[in-house]
């Protein structure tokens, strides 16, 4: 048997490993993916009090801080048995929405844009931010730096520390804003949402209107059919900080709509023999294996399935910009992977606009910002989307507030299933008897991968900083016969 | 002149946190305004927002090699890291390219960049504390950057 591992993925958040085996006639026979994992997390954070959760658990990932934040906040809020006071939600909010702007942009211009400016089958050397930038224009190119720029000014003026908030406290915040900086927080929303109409362009001028990606987008290579998993507001509106998650089927259909408190009522964990990784299912559809459809409890938790999993967006271009891709996508839900990037941006524009609202809210410059928990700690969930899925924190305690037990349900780890799948069908539907194997089309295989932008264990930054994933084609007698191993 | 001295890494992930641990320990034992100590947990993309506006930056991160031992110390200029500018990197983009970007947009980028990297044992593991291989070299690391504030 033939063996092909993908080592690295290029351009992507995380360690990974795709390997290939193929058949005598060059077919493929399996693909295996693995990802190396932090582990221990749950006991390093026994006997810590609770506190300390959201500046903590934020450590975990050097990508997605702000969420690990919030989610910890909101899981002290119930573990207190205390509600945040009206203008403490909306200060969170505000900080997330601002944070979601600035990771939506990095995905966009930096992993999810060169496949398609570049073109899947430039050298690598091309295909990344530079190769980019060189081609759509410097304007451009700084319009994504400064974007980022002012949206980290709010997170550290709001959250009152760059990158890692620390304004996180059970019942609300520990800092008010005033006058001045609210106004430009607003100043900074408006040029965000102007950011996110110039991005959704780029994606129609580069994407849109070029057949081949069209096809590429439609295609059954990057079609899967699973559940969608995403928070909603009460009019089932999409919604990054709070709600209840709701999860509708690859038919459109809700299958159920949970509370953070019920989610082990709702996913449960499938643990299999060649990976240390574990796969979250619905529970009530049941764990099938690795197939899509209605019958199998396989879901996703991605910028695609949050719009799949809504009936709309809360802001006005947001929804309109909703509207036109179910509209030329055939209606919903939407099962092209790759029409991920689609979305994201959508969310990029919606959280633009949710930031410029909450930025005129009359109550966002109010000291009224924490309600001091009186009640004795047990238990809390906290759920808020994070950029790559819902992110759940469960904590127990004593009546101190010492964790005793903690479970985390992170972004990516929804979405391995689906994403294994993705990879494997991929890989199946492009290497082929007689088909030669190139850089090119390795890097189409990882396309299937990158919409998902997996952050896996990203904690460690030591150098030089490549991305070790790599993907390795074995013959059908074990021989090496392709190998894509950049940075390594 | 206006300096940087950047403590690179994960201060929860063992021998990660080395650069945040040299970075804490430089600040204490200096009383310079021109010069900022700070830490940061980013890379690629942001640690390019960090780094802008400064004449000169001093970067301290942990390091993995092939052949290294752990605590080795190495003293690098950013031209050791062009070899892989092109390469991916887990957290959006490499040193060499994010410099390379900062430079294509017209953003004041440091004149002079110096990376010092300690070979760490434990990258994996959750803990506080470095190992003890890595622990011993702080002082040494310490030692090197304030030398190099005087250089």
């Amino acid at each position: 048997m033939k063996k092909i591992t993908i080592d690295p993925i290029t351009r992507l958040e995380g360690h990974g490993k795709i390997t290939i085996f193929l058949n005598e006639d060059g077919s493929v026979a399996n693909t295996y993916l693995q990802i190396p994992e932090l582990r221990g997390f749950e006991k390093f954070s026994e006997g810590r009090i609770a506190e300390d959760m959201p500046q903590i658990t934020q450590r975990i990932c050097g990508v997605c801080p702000e969420a690990h934040h919030m989610a910890g906040t909101k899981a002290l809020d119930d573990l207190f048995h205390v509600e945040p006071t009206s203008t403490a939600k909306k200060l969170r909010e505000l900080l997330y929405s601002a944070f979601y702007v600035t990771d939506h942009t990095t995905h966009f211009y930096i992993l999810g844009a060169p496949d398609f400016v570049m073109g899947p089958d430039a050298a690598p050397a091309e295909r990344n931010i530079l190769g980019v930038i060189g081609k759509v224009g410097l304007e451009l190119g700084g319009a994504v730096i400064n974007t980022r720029k002012q949206n980290h000014w709010i997170i550290q003026t709001v959250g009152g520390r760059p990158i890692h908030p620390c304004f996180g406290l059970p019942g609300g915040v520990s800092k008010a804003i005033n006058e001045e900086e609210r106004a430009k927080i607003e100043e900074i929303a408006k040029q965000s949402v102007e950011f996110g109409k110039v991005s959704l362009k780029v994606f129609d001028d580069v994407v849109l209107k070029n057949k081949m990606y069209v096809d590429m987008v439609l295609s059954d290579t990057f079609t899967q059919k699973s559940y969608n998993m995403g928070l909603v507001d009460k009019s089932n509106k999409v919604n990054f900080y709070d709600g209840k998650v709701r999860v509708v089927g690859p038919d459109g259909k809700e299958l159920c709509k949970y509370a953070p408190r019920e989610y082990l009522e709702h996913i449960a964990e499938r643990v299999e023999p060649w990976t240390y990784l574990k796969f979250p299912y619905l529970k009530k559809v049941g764990w099938k294996g690795f197939v899509d459809g209605k019958d199998s409890g396989v879901y996703r938790a991605t910028p695609l399935s949050r719009l799949n999993a809504a009936d709309g967006m809360a802001t006005p271009l947001a929804q309109a910009e909703y509207e036109r891709l179910y509209s030329t996508l055939g209606g919903k839900p939407v099962n092209y992977t790759l029409a991920t990037h689609w979305a994201r941006l959508i969310e990029l524009l919606y959280a633009a606009e949710r930031l410029l609202e909450l930025s005129r809210d009359p109550e966002i410059t109010s000291p009224n910002i924490r309600n001091i928990p009186t009640a004795k700690p047990d238990e809390g969930v906290g759920i808020v989307e994070a950029p790559r899925g819902t992110l759940t924190h469960h904590y127990i305690t004593d009546e101190k507030g010492v964790i005793k037990k903690c479970n985390l349900i992170v972004g990516t780890t929804n979405n391995y299933a689906a994403l294994f799948m993705s990879v494997k069908k991929a890989a199946a539907d492009l290497i082929k008897p007689g088909v030669k194997i190139t850089e090119g089309l390795l890097n189409r295989i990882e396309m299937a991968w990158r919409p998902y932008d997996p952050c896996m264990s990203c904690a460690t930054h030591a150098l030089p900083g490549q991305l070790p994933l790599e993907v390795t084609i074995y013959d059908a007698q074990g021989n090496e016969v392709k190998k894509l191993s950049q940075g390594i | 002149m206006k300096t940087l001295v950047l403590g690179v890494g994960n201060p929860i992930i063992t021998d990660d946190g080395v650069g945040i641990q040299v970075a804490h320990e430089v600040a204490n034992q200096l009383n310079d305004p021109r010069v900022t100590v700070a830490e940061t947990s980013a890379a690629g993309l942001s640690l390019l927002d960090s780094i802008v506006g400064y004449d000169r930056v001093i970067i301290i991160d942990a390091i993995q090699t092939e052949k290294g031992e752990a605590g080795q110390i190495y003293r690098m200029s950013t031209a050791d890291f062009s070899l892989t500018k092109h390469f991916s990197s887990p957290h959006q983009i490499n040193l060499a390219t994010a410099l390379e970007l900062g430079r294509m947009l017209g953003l004041a980028m440091p004149q002079r960049i110096t990376v010092f990297a300690v070979e760490a044992k434990d990258i994996t593991s959750f803990s506080e504390k470095c190992t003890p291989e890595v622990e011993q070299a702080i002082p040494e690391v310490v030692k090197m950057v304030l030398q190099e504030l005087d250089a």
